[in-house]
């Protein structure tokens, strides 16, 4: 198959083209919305959904699922918020909070794949001492008085009006895709996916692979609550909140299946926007944001839906060929059909 | 037969009851229990009043009630995300249905049943007939009938955040009522769902085939087991627990609001696994959960009143006794340690043999 061809057969291109679709509907009943700010804006305001749901596609790739990454973004965004507040050199901020991500990801990865614990369960034990800690941490008060430049770096536009972070968690989930598919360790995890036994009897270290896995979700969600200290510059004890569920939400709207080894981290990041768009859309189309949480749910369910049905139909279709194909290749027929 | 076959028996029956499905794991529950009973107890000794657990139980009821349910959905080998916005969904029709559209308050608790039901039935027949993930539906789930629940609410002359109030008085009887003027009603309620539950899943054909389509769905089906059904009569059966929970609540707190239950599902999955069910399926007891439950619930009351922990940080213990629990399990099911374990029996037997 021809490299263009492989593109627009891909999955992540169909949540593309869905996200094109969404833009342009909004377009049509508001032609207000097709401008070069709005459209930037709804990429701008997906940071940190991209973020989390490029390290969540390593855990839903490896064929496991980690719902703490909600709170490890808040963790580490309680934690960085509090050092950058109280005066602390910012780049030892990061360090922290990077660590907090690090950490997670370790122990995350220890109980999932060297105890062999069912990963949602496992992480939502970690997800629970997460919370707590997070309450330790900021308590009934709130991380508010965080420093302006601090907050106007979420501001400062790159190319175009496209923000900083959002050009380095493209930058960042480009590369990762590279790394993924073209190099032999980025093609592990697919690999452990799809067939953990058969990964593990060509050689590959199973084990190790998903533990990396882990670690890349936890950092990359820590590295996440950093942005959204800054972009939202207050955290409290229920920040991040809920971000696990849209994170995995993202996921599946950017084709990624969740019984692993299937999906790229482009299509988290497509997923990624259009569910940060979503609200920003609706303001758009004249309905109020109470129908935010029903939209989602409608547009999820559809999409696995009508992905389920038609995997099946081509299951059925593939099926038909083959048969035909076997039929045919023997004369009489008999001797195709034993094989 | 001599005499002594009686004996054998019995000792073969205590031994297949040890060596049972469940019961070694619902031992350990039990102890559990009665361990959080005893530190609480001698911490603090209003622990052991039963009034004020029976006021706490109101806290804790919810969790209990549905994670009962859920644990059908998760012997088939499923998962339910979507519970606590069903909570909310029906107290907010309750709501709605009893003060906008002027119905009877029971028609408007019944009605809010049927929609449970059919939300229930929706994702139920998406995971059950067209083979999408159970996780993926109920995450959709939990953001549509969430989403639902906040339509239904604007629907209301009351503002939504304030929660509709002023329930008959019947209705809020409901958790009023004192059986022998000391058993609260909605313990009631509990005990008889934990009834119907364990006879439903143990001692029913329909249990023993959720148990089927749980170990292996293609031998369900090809023993003639509708194994479609069945998978979607659990999610019916878990949102249709969840709506009697959101019934208890709304009467409890004499306000229908769209956003109850909100925080539950981390708690009642941790229920569920804490009480023995396999999240890939085929293996859990009604038992189980419920004391699971009763032991978080407890975990909840008793950590305030006795430590002074403030209820925000409650997540710590839970989280920690979910995580010590299972890598616990998984340590225990490791052959070594198992080999090590029948090491250390032989050499005992040994040496008491010696002796």
């Amino acid at each position: 198959m021809s490299a263009v061809k492989k593109f627009f057969k891909a999955r992540e291109f169909t949540s593309f083209l869905f996200l094109v679709g969404l833009f342009l509907i909004v377009g049509v009943i508001n032609p207000g919305f097709l401008t070069l700010d709005n459209i930037s804006a709804c990429f701008n305001s997906s940071v940190v959904y991209t973020l989390i749901a490029v390290g969540m596609a390593f855990a839903i790739f490896i064929g496991e699922i980690d719902v703490s990454v909600g709170s490890t973004m808040g963790l580490s965004a309680a934690v960085a918020g509090t050092m950058i507040q109280n005066g602390s050199n910012w780049l030892l901020a990061f360090l922290v909070a990077i660590l907090i991500g690090v950490v997670v990801g370790l122990v995350n990865g220890w109980g999932v794949a060297v105890m062999k614990i069912p990963s949602l369960i496992f992480t939502l034990g970690t997800n629970g001492i997460l919370r707590g800690l997070m309450y330790l941490q900021v308590g009934v008060e709130q991380v508010n008085s965080l420093p302006k430049e601090f907050k106007d770096v979420s501001s400062m536009t790159l190319i175009g009006s496209f923000t900083i972070y959002y050009c380095c968690a493209v930058a960042l989930t480009v590369g990762i895709h590279f790394l993924l598919t073209r190099t032999k360790r980025g093609r592990w995890f697919i690999a452990v996916g799809d067939n953990a036994g058969g990964a593990e009897l060509v050689g590959i270290p199973a084990t190790r692979t998903k533990v990396m896995a882990y670690l890349i979700c936890g950092v990359l969600s820590a590295a996440a609550g950093i942005i959204f200290a800054s972009r939202i510059g207050i955290v409290t004890s229920l920040s991040g909140n809920g971000y696990e569920m849209k994170a995995v939400a993202a996921c599946v709207l950017g084709g990624i299946s969740l019984s692993g080894g299937v999906g790229s981290v482009i299509g988290a990041g497509i997923g990624a926007v259009i569910m940060a768009s979503i609200s920003y859309l609706l303001v758009f189309m004249g309905f109020s944001s109470n129908y935010d949480n029903a939209i989602t749910g409608v547009i999820l369910i559809t999409i696995v839906v009508v992905d389920a049905l038609m995997q099946r139909r081509a299951a059925v279709n593939n099926r038909h060929a083959r048969l035909a194909a076997r039929t045919s290749a023997a004369p009489g027929g008999k001797e195709g059909l034993e094989q | 037969m001599s005499e002594k076959s009686p004996k054998l028996g019995g000792q073969s029956g205590l031994r297949r009851l040890w060596n049972g499905p469940n019961f070694r794991w619902n031992f350990f529950l039990l102890i559990l229990l009665a361990g959080e009973c005893a530190v609480f107890g001698a911490a603090n000794e209003k622990f052991l009043s039963l009034t004020r657990v029976f006021t706490a139980a109101n806290d804790f009821l919810p969790i209990c009630m549905i994670s009962i349910f859920v644990t059908f959905v998760m012997i088939t080998g499923g998962i339910d995300i979507q519970v606590s916005s069903i909570v909310g969904l029906t107290s907010i029709v309750i709501g709605v249905a009893w003060q906008d559209f002027g119905l009877n308050i029971w028609a408007a608790v019944a009605l809010a049943v049927v929609v449970a039901a059919l939300c229930g039935a929706l994702s139920g027949f998406f995971i059950a007939y067209c083979g999408v993930q159970a996780m993926v539906v109920t995450l959709g789930g939990s953001f549509l009938y969430t989403g639902l629940a906040l339509l239904v609410s604007t629907l209301s002359s009351t503002e939504a955040y304030k929660g509709i109030s002023g329930f008959p008085d019947s209705f809020k009887a409901l958790t009023k009522i004192k059986l022998f003027d000391f058993i609260p009603l909605q313990i009631v309620i509990f005990l008889a769902m934990v009834v119907v539950a364990h006879l439903l899943l143990h001692c029913t054909k329909y249990g023993r085939k959720i148990y089927l389509v749980g170990v292996n769905p293609s031998a369900a089906e090809y023993s003639g087991v509708n194994s479609r059904l069945v998978i979607m009569s659990t999610y019916i059966l878990s949102a249709v627990s969840a709506a009697i929970a959101g019934i208890i609540m709304t009467s409890y707190l004499g306000t229908a609001k769209s956003d109850l239950g909100g925080s539950l599902t981390m708690n009642i999955i941790t229920a569920c696994v804490l009480g023995g069910t396999l999240s890939t399926g085929g293996k859990g007891s009604v038992l189980g959960t419920a004391m699971a439950a009763l032991a978080i619930g407890l975990l909840r009351f008793g950590m305030p009143l006795c430590f002074k922990i403030q209820a925000q940080y409650l997540d710590i213990p839970v989280g920690v006794l979910l995580v010590v629990v299972v890598v616990g399990r998984a340590v225990a099911s490791n052959p070594n340690v198992i080999a090590w374990f029948g090491r250390l029996r032989g050499r005992g037997k040994e040496s008491r043999i010696g002796a």
